[in-house]
């Protein structure tokens, strides 16, 4: 039978870990296969996620590639797949295909020091790339993180946070102040600012809200950092994941397959329609 | 191969192609339209073009990619859905609208092979029939690599000398086809090559409208990219996406899912034809959406067709077919807004 991309392979929800309520409720999905499936990702790439009747997303792993045993998805809950799959149980089955897309370039990275800068769910994207860093701490310099949230209770990852700062530097933000709060307050290219990162031998990844993208690049660069030094990851409606469906291009670049990891050398010549 | 069949045989030919299904032009209502063919006496080379493209064959407005339903062990089961290897002959293809689906086959394949879309076109056979007149007075085939007389994309050209078909077999699948009947084709005479030639070279001064220098305008594109020329452009724009849904070339499309029963589950993913032209096409799910106007949908479709496929696979992907400009309902016309775009800023 000749491969059919379009098929999603059954996986059941392992685990279920509620990150953040309210309205804009966040969640961790862990994932196994149900049959043997050869489905192995590199930091940065997205898998297509179905909930059997109500369609499909594309969203970002958040696991590392060294973690054999599941593949994790953190989802905010904001269209008909991501409410639909807040409402799932452990034990439910979703379809997954993939994995689609680019990857962040980290065994060019070897040697460098790295700064990851995330906004709201924006840190599910770099989880994956910072987990596989940490992972191989050695073949790497300093690894740092500035990771911003409407309020505390907006954080995603809260307690993997607090393990990742025996680990590494970590600076956290909140947008507006709020009783004991200990940390930065302001919006994340604020608190790049107040932190003057180093461009020396660095590379920087930037994964958030579009805004948030915009202004934590032009505060990197005000510290000298060169386009080619700026990682990102960019976002599009996405339904066939394999460039065919036409709606997720910048250009003549589809995000889905040439995507979402772009330097800002690269992303500055496309149109801006991200 | 070249042969001759009398418009008196082609019926005959007809009949002996009974184990494909046969698409033809057929008149309905006025529109002409590619139809499962009923009876062979109902062909007629006397129709402008469809006005659908027989795209619609090939690439259907809307197929099943799999059935889902609730499943004790797996929770849920998958039952791919590809569609049959039907041998299927469409007749009566315009040379625009056969070099668009070579131009469609460029988007299906690639990384990931398109089985739906491989399955169906691997199987058809596709005979055309050259211009003698243009279809329409907005065709411009001329003006992005095409001809009325083009052989590109077919596996038979027909071209209509009046009493009989002058046939061109240009492929193994097309002398297949004419070899069911080898018996009602006759050898070419001398002065037929004479009469082809002559019938094209007046086809192609019948076709009237023109985009200059075509090759400037992908770079010009980019060039003007955020000019408020666009704005100006899709002022009349209603949104109707009918250029889109008859173009031959646009194959966007999306994916949904149909339920039928909830519990126990049971439904299909459905692909049905999507459009660039829509608010709704790119509008993430926060509400964000990287094309909010029309006039950067219109620079979209202009652009993926002008400079993007360009860039991608080093051709317009545009034929020239003139639909787009025939049934806009508020007279967009790609030719004109093509021609401002090489002008704009001179």
């Amino acid at each position: 039978m000749e491969h059919n991309e379009y098929i999603p392979k059954p996986a059941k929800l392992i685990s279920i870990k509620e990150e953040v309520g309210g309205a804009r409720a966040i969640k961790t999905f862990r994932t196994q296969f149900i049959d043997e499936h050869s489905f192995s990702h590199q930091c940065g790439q997205c898998a297509m996620l179905s909930v059997f009747g109500k369609g499909e997303a594309m969203i970002s792993i958040s696991s590392s590639p060294l973690q054999k045993d599941y593949h994790q998805f953190s989802i905010l809950k904001t269209g008909r797949v991501t409410s639909a799959l807040h409402e799932m149980v452990e034990g439910d089955t979703i379809g997954i295909r993939g994995p689609y897309g680019n990857h962040f370039p980290i065994d060019e990275w070897k040697g460098k020091n790295l700064v990851f800068i995330g906004g709201g769910i924006g840190l599910a994207p770099i989880w994956s790339v910072l987990q596989t860093a940490l992972g191989k701490k050695e073949d790497y310099g300093e690894l740092t993180l500035f990771y911003g949230s409407r309020t505390s209770k907006d954080q995603v990852f809260r307690e993997e946070l607090k393990e990742l700062k025996k680990k590494m530097t970590v600076h956290l933000s909140v947008d507006v102040e709020e009783p004991g709060w200990q940390e930065f307050v302001g919006f994340v290219p604020a608190n790049i600012k107040d932190k003057a990162p180093n461009p020396e031998n660095t590379i920087t990844v930037t994964c958030g809200p579009p805004i948030m993208i915009k202004f934590a690049i032009l505060a990197l660069q005000e510290f000298g950092f060169k386009d080619e030094q700026l990682y990102t990851t960019v976002e599009n409606k996405m339904k066939c994941g394999i460039g065919k469906c036409g709606r997720c291009n910048i250009g003549p670049h589809y995000v889905c397959k040439d995507g979402p990891v772009y330097s800002w050398a690269e992303l500055k010549n496309l149109p801006q329609e991200y | 191969m070249e042969k001759i069949l009398t418009k008196q045989t082609f019926p005959q030919w007809i009949e002996k192609l009974k184990s494909y299904t046969i698409y033809a032009p057929v008149k309905d209502e006025g529109h002409w339209s590619y139809e499962i063919l009923e009876d062979a006496a109902s062909i007629s080379p006397e129709y402008p073009n469809a006005v659908e493209s027989p795209k619609k064959i090939i690439f259907p407005q809307r197929e099943i990619l799999f059935d889902f339903g609730s499943q004790e062990n797996t929770g849920v089961a998958v039952n791919e859905n590809l569609p049959a290897e039907q041998p299927t002959v469409i007749f009566g293809v315009r040379p625009c609208d056969a070099k668009a689906l070579t131009l469609t086959d460029k988007v299906f394949s690639g990384d990931f092979e398109d089985p739906y879309y491989w399955k169906r076109r691997n199987a058809a056979v596709l005979v055309g029939l050259a211009c003698n007149t243009p279809p329409s007075p907005n065709c411009f085939c001329l003006s992005v690599n095409g001809s009325p007389f083009s052989k590109e994309g077919l596996d038979v050209l027909l071209t209509d000398l009046g009493d009989a078909y002058f046939v061109e077999v240009l492929t193994e699948k097309g002398e297949q086809l004419v070899g069911a009947a080898g018996n009602l084709f006759s050898d070419t005479p001398d002065k037929t090559k004479s009469e082809v030639k002559k019938l094209r070279t007046e086809a192609e001064k019948k076709i009237t409208r023109q985009v200059k220098d075509a090759d400037r305008i992908p770079a010009k594109l980019k060039e003007i990219f955020d000019e408020p020329f666009w704005e100006d452009e899709a002022l009349g724009c209603i949104r109707c996406g009918i250029c889109t849904y008859l173009c031959p070339t646009c194959h966007c499309f999306d994916i949904n899912d149909e339920v039928a029963s909830n519990s126990p589950l049971k439904g299909k993913r459905v692909r049905t034809w999507d459009n660039c032209q829509f608010p709704d096409f790119t509008m993430h799910s926060s509400g964000h959406n990287p094309r909010p106007d029309k006039a950067s949908r219109l620079r979209q479709r202009i652009s993926h067709k002008y400079n993007y496929f360009v860039e991608l696979y080093n051709e317009y992907q545009c034929t020239g077919c003139g639909r787009c400009i025939d049934k806009c309902p508020v007279g967009i016309d790609i030719i004109e807004v093509l021609n401002k775009v090489n002008e704009y800023g001179a």
